[in-house]
């Protein structure tokens, strides 16, 4: 872990790291990946990744419409919309 | 008559027989929680509809349990019209247009929201010192830590203000706080309460549960907040029992499991007396130990600090200025947006989590860490799978020491990671577990976990109702009077 992967994670994560606390960052990463990296000891040759507890199919419904539309009680809470849209900065010149 | 300290069963007792008014008991909760300011347990109070339920509820009377009854909601479940941050700076504007299934299922039930308590920032920490909205102050002591990430809501009811609370556990959330504060906290099966409306952490883990003063409590509330969900996909579609039915029935015969890899000799002697004893007082009510091996349990906290950083870098990605929350001021093209809003937003223990899940889970890296750590969430459930084929319940400390001191765990972020050692292998395999206060050290109060198999919540809460039926460590408070 140097300051470069660093960097790209943190670009990865759309997160700014500054100066104040970039070192800090850095060396707390270090020792976390250090302290996960426990996990070399352990035998899993063959053995299934458990991603959830309960292992069982997700539900699944009819592609029916239950939700009212409640445009503007979600428009109304973005920091900036009009009266269709989110808006966000300009993205195409 | 005073409310402080009192339990559901006693309030409610008290609403029933009229010695005290939803309204008057809702006014007193409120009168609390302004006299026990300092201890920052709430982020956002309910007064108004708080107090127009309690009144309707007055002239609409019902014999239901919970009636009436003022709960504190931590701050990481959406309530509708109401005030939600999850301890950040970016939800410090939001108010959700809807209610999680829980909060609604608690409020149908007669509960009264009485507010939204104070947590670690998005549930991340074990010292309630990561929130934006400041430190949580435990009533045992000015200068200790409630624990967290629920520190809010451990606080409130250690204090006597509310009977009841509900918090959440990713990796021993409603527990650790519930040992450092004296309390009775419990997580469920995963899947047993609807995760729809809380604000999620890691999806694979977060689970929600009760917290109150006595396991006979945490029953009543358990019984009106499971339920299956047709909004959350992983919600348990399973019988719900009455999960007061087994309380009272004894536990002679019954098997206790120790877990042989469970190191206690690093522990403070003191703590390891409380737990010894505990021990005892369980084989004087007749039950029986068994040394049971749960060979990989020494890696649960670095499979925790893979799986639980990659699904909040996943779950925390929605945080981008665009559809609600707090964003950067003038952004200058939408790339600024997004990371200034989040650099902004975010405190640092929240990045360091969202950083290490990026890592994890990046080209490259994702077989070495996440997929490893997978594999070995798996061994640990296996092991557990094996353990329960022996014993009814395990026992374990739920922490490693009492309260402790803000600012005393330095800077080092793994030091804090650890607080939750004996707690995080449930969330991993997905089984219940609890706390309940079983002694003191130093006059700090201490818990002792029990982890149930798969569904079995009521053989746990058995064990526990038969243990504070026997010993009178819940009923102590902070402030000196023994409420039994």
């Amino acid at each position: 872990m140097d300051k470069k992967t660093v960097t790209t994670i943190a670009y990865l994560s759309r997160i700014a790291l500054n100066e104040d606390n970039e070192d800090k960052i850095t060396s707390d990463l270090e020792n976390i990946i250090k302290f996960v990296d426990q996990l070399d000891s352990a035998e899993v040759d063959g053995i299934e990744p458990l991603t959830n507890p309960l292992e069982k199919k997700a539900h699944t419904r009819e592609d029916i419409v239950t939700a009212k539309n409640r445009k503007d009680k979600f428009l109304e809470r973005s920091p900036k919309s009009n009266e269709d849209y989110f808006l966000v900065p300009r993205v195409v010149e | 008559m005073s409310i402080r300290y009192k339990t559901i069963k006693d309030l409610s007792s008290m609403i029933q027989k009229r010695d005290i008014s939803h309204l008057e008991l809702v006014k007193e909760t409120f009168s609390l929680i302004e006299s026990s300011s300092d201890l920052n347990a709430f982020i956002t109070l309910n007064k108004d509809p708080a107090i127009e339920n309690a009144i309707s509820l007055d002239n609409e009377r019902n014999e239901s349990v919970l009636s009436g009854i003022p709960i504190a909601q931590k701050d990481l479940f959406c309530t509708k019209d109401l005030r939600t941050t999850c301890g950040s700076n970016m939800l410090s504007n939001f108010i959700p247009p809807y209610s999680a299934t829980v909060i609604t299922n608690l409020e149908r039930a007669g509960c009264i929201s009485i507010g939204k308590t104070n947590m670690d920032e998005f549930a991340m920490g074990s010292s309630n010192e990561t929130s934006f909205y400041g430190n949580v102050i435990n009533p045992w002591g000015k200068n200790l830590v409630p624990g967290g990430s629920s520190g809010g809501s451990a606080s409130a009811v250690s204090s006597g203000i509310v009977p009841a609370a509900t918090g959440t556990d990713t990796g021993g959330s409603i527990r650790q706080p519930a040992s450092l504060c004296g309390i009775t906290g419990l997580k469920p099966t995963y899947g047993r309460i609807s995760r729809w409306g809380m604000i999620a952490f890691a999806s694979s883990l977060d689970q929600a549960g009760p917290m109150a003063r006595t396991a006979e409590d945490c029953a009543i509330l358990l019984n009106e907040m499971c339920s299956h969900d047709l909004k959350d996909t992983t919600s348990l579609n399973e019988p719900i029992p009455d999960f007061t039915e087994d309380l009272d029935k004894p536990i002679k015969g019954m098997k206790i499991g120790i877990v042989k890899e469970f190191d206690l000799s690093k522990l403070d002697s003191d703590v390891v007396q409380v737990f010894e004893d505990s021990k005892k007082h369980y084989e004087s009510l007749g039950a029986e130990f068994v040394e049971i091996s749960l060979p990989n349990i020494s890696l649960s906290v670095p499979t925790y600090y893979v799986v639980a950083p990659a699904e909040c870098s996943s779950n925390l990605s929605r945080f981008d200025g665009v559809k609600f929350g707090t964003r950067c001021d003038d952004p200058k093209n939408l790339e600024d947006l997004y990371i200034r809003t989040r650099s902004e937003g975010f405190g640092d223990e929240v990045k360091r989590r969202i950083l290490i899940g990026s890592y994890v889970l990046s080209a490259g890296f994702y077989d070495a860490y996440y997929k490893k750590a997978q594999q070995v969430r798996r061994l640990i459930k296996n092991d557990f799978d094996g353990a329960f084929s022996k014993v009814d319940v395990i026992m374990s400390p739920t922490t490693r020491g009492t309260a402790f001191e803000a600012g005393s765990k330095g800077s080092d972020p793994i030091q804090m990671y650890l607080e939750d050692l004996f707690t995080i292998p449930a969330n991993l395999a997905g089984l219940p577990a609890l706390s309940l206060p079983n002694g003191f050290v130093n006059k700090k109060p201490i818990g002792l976990q029990l982890i149930g198999n798969f569904l079995e919540e009521s053989k746990m809460l058995q064990f526990a109702h038969n243990f504070q039926k026997t010993s009178d460590f819940h009923l102590k408070t902070p402030h000196g009077e023994d409420i039994s």
